[in-house]
């Protein structure tokens, strides 16, 4: 049978001699550099210990800057995130406890990992807010999806989705687990604990709402 | 035909059109709101200004204006010419209009556009016409400013029911009463008027009356801002996922020319819109026929089915091959289907003529109720096609008395509506139905055959004069369906046949060979397509 392809001539040999070390009764023993490489872990473990002790551990972050290994005991010690590192997304909410999200699909159009999905709904006869607005009666993140770039937070005119929980996303046992539901992105707070957002909505019919509104019962 | 210019440009007009009329005619558009070609021109939203030049000898008509110099900060006296909306202004032949070259107009739209904004609640993220909004549009085109108004704006009435069908916003509305000229002019019934004046302009419906009729949605339709909504559109999509495919509706004889809005991530159709024909439905639709999108899922066939039992296709395909073949020739009958497509229908006349049957029936749904605007008393959509296909054959009534008689056993039947009860199918003893929808028909099935709707085939449809008019195919097939023809190429392969139908050119040669089948002559504008044309 023909070859399929013809075989190639010998590639020219492009490289450059290396000189080996010279072949000794101490480095061919191999024993003199283990003892030396157990050395630079004895005077780390000596390091850490006499640190713990003494209870002078330096600061992870700023050490990780100098020569040398630093361990810390995650997941009990953290390394300390930036101000603006984005964890997982939370909802943020209104001064009444509901959702500031008027489901206006910004996110989900911004999000180059088609992982938000909405379905908007009208607030119920006699809410205060129907006719003005609308609220996401599913709201649905996939974590496995997101790829933590932010942009539904930069396109959200609400302020409704943040990503400033401080968490990154959690493993967990199965895939459907990482599907967050609008009331899981509702109970996380701010990485300081709080759960309300910078900026304050006026709703109509609060005293603060701006606004000439109608007299006279039209 | 006489001409003006138009920033330079020859444009040819009909006497006693409208600048905006004839620009529109040549593709160029010229700013508006209140304008509307199917409507009168009230000329009260001042965005379709011009600038009108002079005829030769004559005097401009020019305004005393004060103008701020910037420089000095005094204010100095200057002229400006008196501009005209275009969609009142008559077009007269060798007139010289300036629009985009003009920075008096460019000045002005600009000026109107603040005015439009400075009452808007701004509420783009929540309003369902984002997207397709001319405010959004005309702010990019012509305003490129920021609103200058520090004051609160004036808040009006908000979510307002029209009545059944239509919500009103009276914070985004722009009065331009396209909605109020539209119950007035077209749908004859005078139920919206507008009140109070300046920025408490509101649009209310008549006292003790409700905004009903069949022809509410088109309100919605003609609005160019986020004023009127329709309860069924309402928060359901945003426009920018939806794609559009150019349809025909479905609901009657009229052949409406529709855009059929879905969302291609899940393969759902939204909305319908009308889409511009002078020759059937102008600009407009019935409410019936808006709502008729909803057939695309609703009651839709999506599984082959043999003796009403769920079956996989091909079994399903071999029982009714089995089932056409034990039938003589003489005792098998093909039933055509008005509502479904010509290339549905052409297909099965072949596979009838290829196993020698004589008898062709149509069905179709029975009559309804029409008016005398758009809707028609016949409910189907391609009655006229399918009589020209097949000028011979008998109608659904003779069928029942044709079974009754003895004189058929077998038939293939298209679709799932007939006029009548479908009692006597019982009789039969063997019927294959394709159809894309649940009906009589399919209820008595021997073996069912899940057909594409005509949202997910191309399909061509004849309307009641006779205008041939080609439906896009929108949203992928659904289930285990396909498109008629194509099953029922498959089906005369089975059998033997080859009916040289393997692709929807093939179908469509068929049916423009056929002299009965050439559409007539129509001066039809977009939408209306030969036979045969994809």
């Amino acid at each position: 049978m023909a070859r399929a392809f013809p075989k190639k001539p010998a590639a020219q040999l492009n490289a450059t001699v290396v000189d080996y070390a010279e072949k000794t009764a101490s480095n061919q023993a191999y024993l003199p550099e283990i003892i030396r490489g157990l050395g630079v872990s004895m005077s780390h473990f000596f390091k850490n210990t006499k640190e713990m002790i003494r209870g002078s551990r330096p600061d992870p972050v700023t050490e990780r800057l100098e020569d040398g290994i630093t361990t810390i005991s995650y997941p009990e010690q953290k390394r300390p995130y930036p101000d603006r590192f984005r964890g997982v997304h939370r909802l943020t909410t209104r001064d009444d406890g509901s959702v500031r999200c008027v489901a206006c699909l910004c996110c989900s159009t911004a999000c180059p990992a088609q992982c938000i999905s909405i379905v908007a709904g009208e607030y119920p006869e006699g809410d205060k807010r129907r006719g003005y607005e609308k609220y996401p009666v599913k709201f649905v993140i996939d974590e496995l999806r997101c790829i933590f770039c932010g942009y539904c937070v930069e396109a959200c005119p609400c302020d409704a989705i943040r990503m400033d929980t401080g968490h990154h996303a959690v493993p967990y046992d199965s895939r459907d687990q990482f599907i967050y539901d609008k009331d899981i992105l509702l109970s996380f707070k701010d990485k300081d604990g709080a759960k309300k957002s910078e900026n304050p909505r006026h709703e109509p019919g609060d005293p603060s709402f701006p606004g000439v509104t109608r007299l006279g019962g039209h | 035909m006489p001409t003006f210019k138009l920033d330079g440009r020859e444009i040819p007009f009909e006497p006693g059109e409208s600048i905006i009329k004839a620009a529109a005619k040549q593709g160029i558009e010229i700013p508006h709101y209140c304008w509307h070609p199917g409507l009168s021109s009230p000329a009260n939203c001042r965005m379709c200004l011009v600038e009108l030049k002079p005829a030769a000898g004559q005097r401009p008509v020019m305004l005393d204006i004060l103008e701020l110099d910037r420089k000095t900060g005094e204010y100095k006296p200057v002229q400006k010419p008196k501009l005209q909306p275009s969609c009142q202004y008559l077009a007269v032949e060798g007139q010289e209009v300036l629009s985009d070259t003009s920075p008096h107009v460019k000045e002005a739209r600009s000026h109107v556009q603040e005015l439009l904004l400075l009452n808007h609640p701004v509420d783009c993220p929540i309003c369902d016409q984002s997207g397709e909004c001319k405010l959004q549009d005309y702010w990019l085109e012509h305003q490129h400013t920021q609103k200058r108004m520090r004051d609160e704006p004036v808040h009006k009435p908000k979510g307002v029911s029209f009545g059944d069908t239509i919500v009103y916003d009276g914070e985004r509305c722009v009065m331009c009463t396209r909605c109020v000229r539209f119950m007035e002019e077209v749908a004859k019934d005078p139920v919206l008027e507008m009140r109070e004046r300046g920025n408490l302009n509101e649009i209310a419906v008549a006292p003790g009356r409700k905004l009903e009729g069949n022809y509410t949605f088109m309100t919605e339709h003609v609005c160019p801002v986020g004023a009127l909504t329709t309860k069924d559109f309402r928060f359901k999509a945003r426009v920018w996922f939806l794609r559009s495919a150019d349809s025909i509706c479905q609901g009657c004889a009229t052949g409406c020319n529709a855009h059929l809005d879905y969302d291609p991530r899940t393969n759902k159709v939204q909305r319908y819109r009308p889409r511009d024909n002078e020759a059937v439905n102008k600009y407009w639709m019935c409410d019936e026929g808006m709502l008729s999108y909803k057939f695309a899922h609703e009651t839709r066939i999506t599984e082959a089915r043999v003796s009403n039992k769920k079956a996989k296709r091909a079994a399903a395909m071999e029982s009714a091959k089995s089932a056409i073949a034990s039938a003589q020739p003489s005792l098998l009958a093909i039933v055509l289907s008005a509502t479904h497509s010509q290339e549905d229908n052409v297909a099965l006349l072949a596979l009838g003529k290829a196993l020698g049957t004589s008898s062709v029936y149509i069905a179709g749904r029975a009559l309804g109720k029409g008016d005398d605007i758009l809707v028609d008393a016949d409910k189907n959509s391609n009655t006229q096609g399918v009589q020209a296909l097949a000028p011979d054959a008998r109608q659904w009534s003779m069928f029942a008395h044709d079974v009754g008689a003895g004189r058929i056993t077998h038939a293939i039947a298209l679709g799932a509506d007939v006029a009548s009860d479908a009692d006597i199918l019982e009789k039969l003893d063997a019927l294959v139905v394709l159809a894309a929808h649940g009906g009589p028909l399919t209820g008595a099935a021997k073996v069912l055959l899940p057909a594409a709707s005509w949202a997910e085939a191309s399909g061509t449809y004849v309307n009641k004069k006779g205008i041939s008019q080609l439906s896009k195919k929108g949203i992928e097939p659904q289930g285990d369906s396909k498109a008629a023809w194509q099953i029922i190429a498959e089906l005369g392969k089975a059998l033997g046949h080859d009916l040289g139908l393997g692709k929807l050119g093939d179908v469509r040669k068929k049916l423009v060979g056929r002299n009965s089948e050439r559409p007539p002559a129509t001066d039809t504008g977009a939408g209306t397509s030969e036979a045969g044309a994809e």
